[in-house]
C-alpha cells in the first residue's frame, strides 16, 4: 500500500459518464433552444460538435484516470491528481472521521467500490476530502484496515496507559436495525410525497362533484370551460400520481436492504439497491437525535429516527442529518437506540406550555392564512369564502401543535418536542448543546411565557430545537440546567 | 435567571445607531424626492407621494428617535468565567447562554464609522452559532476578547 496506486480503470468510463450526467441538462437546453442554426451543406457542423465534444469529454476522463494516484506514507493518504494542474492532498490518517464506501451501477459487476474520505475538518468546501472513483473491494479493504490500524496506533502514542501489545484485531459487527420489505414499502407510500398526492386527488374530486350538478344547468360555452377544468385537473391527478409512483421507487430502491451496524465505536449504515452505499459515522460525532412523525406515519404508530451529526464538509449536507431509522415503530425505537447510544433516553412524560399559550399557537400556525384569505375572500366573493375553512383548518393545526409541544429534562438529557406539521423530537445531551435561549415578545413577557430555543451542531450550520410559548419559569429552569457549570462538562472518556 | 446581564454596550452606540437611522431616512428622502417629482411630471395620483412622505417621517421617528434608544436600553452582556450571557431585542426580547467550553473562537470588528467612535464589534462563535454584541467600547472589547479566549477551552472530540 505504500506504492503509489491507480484506480480501476472503469473510473475513466464513470468520470466520462458523470461529467455528461454533470452537463446533460445545459446540453439539451441548448440543442432544444437553438433548434438547427446550421442548414443545407452544414448540417453536419452540430454534430461534428457534438462528437467532438464527447470525445474531448471521454478523453478527460481517461487522462484523469491516468494522472490519478493514491498510496499511503508516513501516516497519511496521499492522493495526486489532476487534469490541466497536478494537484497533490495528503490527508494525515488522525485528520479521517470515517471511510464510506458505495457502489453504483458500473461497480457491481466489476466488484469495485467508491470510497470517499471524510475528514474533520469543517473548513468549508475546500475541506480536505478525496474521493477514489473506483477501487476492488479488497483494495477498499486493505484500505480501511491500514488506516484503522494507523489511527489506532496513533491514538496509542497519546494515551501510553493503554496495553500497547494488543493487536487489532477485525473488530466485531453487529447488527442492530434492518428493515423488512413491509416496512419499506409502507415508509416509501408514506412519505411526504403521498400528502401532495391525497391532497391532489381531494382537489379533483371536490372539482369533479361540483361539474356533475353544474353542467346540465349551465350554457354550452360554460359545459366547455367546464370540461376544461376536468381536463386539467385529470392531468394533474394523472401527473401527481406518477410522480407520486416515481418517489415510491425510488424510495425503495435508495433504502432497500437498510441495515445498521454497530462496529466498536463507529456507527454503519448500509442501503441501497441498484446503487450500494455505506457509511461510517463515529459514536462520539453524533451530537443529537430527532424523531420525527409525519402526520400520515403518527396515526399508525410509526415514526423516523435522524441522528444529527457534525460532519466534515458543508457540502454534503444533508448527509449529515441522516436517517439511522427510517421507518419503525414508535414503540420500538427505545429498544433500539438503547443498543446504539444507550446514554440518550426516548423521554415519556412531557410537560406542556399552559393552556394560556393555546390560543398562541392558533395564531402561530394562521395569522399568514388569515392575512392571505381577507383579500382572497373579497376578490374572488363566494368561491374565495373557501378560504375560511382553510384558515380554520390553520388553525387546527396550531391546536395540535400546542397539544404535542412538551418538554422534559432527565439527567443531562433535554428533549423538546414541537410540531410545525411533522412532530419533531428532539434528544440532546446537554454537552452537546452549543447555545440556549430564551425568547419572549413584551406581551408574552407580560402573561409570563417564553419561548426556549437551543442549538446543536450539524455539519456546517446548526440544527435548532425549539418549543414555544412554555411556562416563564418552565424556560428558567431549562437555561437554569443548561448553564448548570458543576455538570456541564462532557463525561470522562472512558 | 430573573437579574439581567450585568453589563451595557457603550453608550456611544446610540449617537452611531442615529447617524445610522439618518442615513437610512435620507435615502428613503432621496427616494421619495424623486418620486415626487415623477408623480409631478406624470400627474400620478397625489396619495403616492403623500404616502412616501409619510413613510419617511415614520422611518425618521423609528429609527432616529425611538429604536436605537430601546435597542440601547435593551442591550446587556455578561461574561463570567463559564458563561456568556446576551440579552437583546426590542420587540422579541432574546436571552442567550453561551457555556464557555463552547466557544470556539472570538472576533472584533471595526468598520469606519465604529472606529470613527471608538467602537468595536465582538463576535463569539461556537461550532454551530455565532452571536455578536455590537459597539463595545473598543479597549472593552479588546479586553473581553482576550479574556473569553483565554476561558474558552473546547474539548476537541465534542464537535
Amino acid at each position: 500500500m505504500f506504492e503509489p496506486r491507480k484506480l480501476h480503470p472503469i473510473s475513466a468510463l464513470i468520470n466520462f459518464v458523470k461529467t455528461l450526467k454533470d452537463a446533460a441538462l445545459p446540453l439539451i437546453v441548448v440543442i432544444f433552444i437553438n433548434g438547427s442554426p446550421f442548414s443545407g451543406d452544414w448540417n453536419w457542423v452540430p454534430l461534428a460538435i457534438w462528437g467532438g465534444l464527447l470525445v474531448i469529454v471521454l478523453g478527460s476522463g481517461v487522462i484523469r484516470w491516468l494522472r490519478f494516484s493514491y498510496w499511503m506514507e508516513d501516516g497519511e493518504l496521499r492522493i495526486e491528481y489532476g487534469l490541466i494542474f497536478r494537484k497533490k492532498r495528503y490527508i494525515p490518517v488522525e485528520r479521517i472521521q470515517s471511510l464510506d464506501f458505495s457502489e453504483g451501477i458500473f461497480h457491481r459487476p466489476l466488484k469495485l467500490v467508491k470510497v470517499s474520505v471524510e475528514t474533520a475538518g469543517a473548513t468549508g468546501t475546500q475541506g480536505a476530502e478525496a474521493e477514489l472513483t473506483a477501487i476492488t473491494r479488497e483494495e477498499a479493504k486493505e484500505l480501511e484496515t491500514l488506516i484503522f490500524q494507523q489511527k489506532r496506533a496513533a491514538q496509542e502514542e497519546e494515551t501510553v496507559e493503554e496495553n500497547a501489545g494488543e493487536q487489532p484485531v477485525e473488530p466485531p459487527r453487529q447488527k442492530v436495525f434492518g428493515m423488512t420489505m413491509k416496512d419499506l414499502v409502507l415508509m416509501a407510500v408514506t412519505s411526504g410525497g403521498a400528502g401532495v398526492v391525497i391532497s391532489g386527488v381531494a382537489v379533483f374530486f371536490s372539482q369533479f362533484m361540483d361539474i356533475l350538478p353544474v353542467g346540465a344547468i349551465y350554457e354550452e360555452l360554460l359545459d366547455w370551460i367546464q370540461i376544461g377544468v376536468l381536463m386539467v385537473a385529470v392531468t394533474v391527478l394523472f401527473v401527481l400520481l406518477i410522480a407520486y409512483g416515481i418517489s415510491i421507487l425510488l424510495t425503495i430502491m435508495r433504502y432497500a436492504y437498510f441495515s445498521v451496524y454497530l462496529e466498536e465505536e463507529d456507527l454503519i449504515i448500509t442501503r441501497g439497491w441498484l446503487e450500494k452505499k455505506q457509511m461510517t459515522i463515529p459514536l462520539n460525532r453524533i451530537q443529537g437525535v430527532r424523531i420525527d412523525e409525519n402526520l400520515i406515519r403518527q396515526p399508525m404508530g410509526y415514526a423516523s429516527v435522524t441522528i444529527i451529526s457534525a460532519g466534515g464538509s458543508i457540502m454534503k449536507n444533508d448527509e449529515h442529518q441522516l436517517k439511522l431509522l427510517p421507518m419503525i415503530r414508535k414503540k420500538e425505537i427505545e429498544a433500539v437506540l438503547q443498543m446504539i447510544l444507550e446514554d440518550y433516553q426516548v423521554a415519556g412524560d412531557f410537560k406542556q406550555p399552559p393552556a394560556r399559550s393555546k390560543y398562541r399557537y392558533m395564531i402561530r400556525q394562521s395569522w399568514l392564512g388569515v392575512l392571505a384569505a381577507i383579500p382572497v375572500s373579497i376578490y374572488f366573493y363566494p368561491y374565495g369564502l373557501l378560504a375560511v375553512p382553510a384558515v380554520a383548518a390553520l388553525a387546527g393545526f396550531g391546536l395540535l401543535a400546542y397539544k404535542d409541544a412538551g418538554w422534559t429534562i432527565d439527567g443531562t438529557q433535554l428533549s423538546l418536542r414541537s410540531r410545525n406539521i411533522i412532530k419533531q423530537t428532539y434528544l440532546m445531551k446537554r454537552f452537546r448543546i452549543q447555545a440556549a435561549s430564551k425568547k419572549q415578545t413584551l406581551l408574552q413577557k407580560r402573561s409570563g411565557l417564553s419561548t426556549i430555543q437551543v442549538t446543536l451542531t450539524s455539519g456546517g450550520g446548526g440544527a435548532v430545537a425549539r418549543c414555544y410559548y412554555l411556562e416563564e419559569k418552565d424556560t428558567d429552569s431549562v437555561m437554569g440546567w443548561y448553564i448548570d457549570a458543576v455538570t456541564n462538562q462532557k463525561p470522562v472518556e472512558k | 435567571m430573573n437579574n439581567q446581564p450585568a453589563q451595557r454596550i457603550s453608550k456611544r452606540a446610540l449617537t452611531l445607531w442615529r447617524i445610522y437611522g439618518v442615513i437610512h431616512s435620507f435615502i428613503l428622502l432621496l427616494i421619495t424626492t424623486a418620486l415626487t417629482v415623477t408623480v409631478f411630471l406624470w400627474e400620478w395620483p397625489w396619495w403616492l407621494a403623500a404616502g412616501a412622505g409619510g413613510l419617511v417621517v415614520l422611518d425618521a421617528v423609528l429609527f432616529i428617535w425611538l429604536i436605537p434608544g430601546l435597542r440601547w436600553k435593551r442591550w446587556r452582556y455578561e461574561v463570567s468565567e463559564q458563561n456568556i450571557d446576551l440579552q437583546h431585542g426590542i420587540f422579541i426580547i432574546t436571552r442567550t447562554l453561551v457555556p464557555m467550553v463552547r466557544v470556539q473562537h472570538v472576533d472584533t470588528e471595526q468598520g469606519p464609522l465604529l472606529r470613527k467612535f471608538r467602537l468595536s464589534t465582538i463576535s463569539i462563535s461556537t461550532a454551530a452559532t455565532i452571536h455578536k454584541i455590537p459597539a463595545l467600547d473598543e479597549d472593552e472589547a479588546e479586553r473581553l476578547r482576550q479574556s473569553i479566549s483565554s476561558l474558552a477551552r473546547v474539548a476537541e472530540d465534542d464537535v
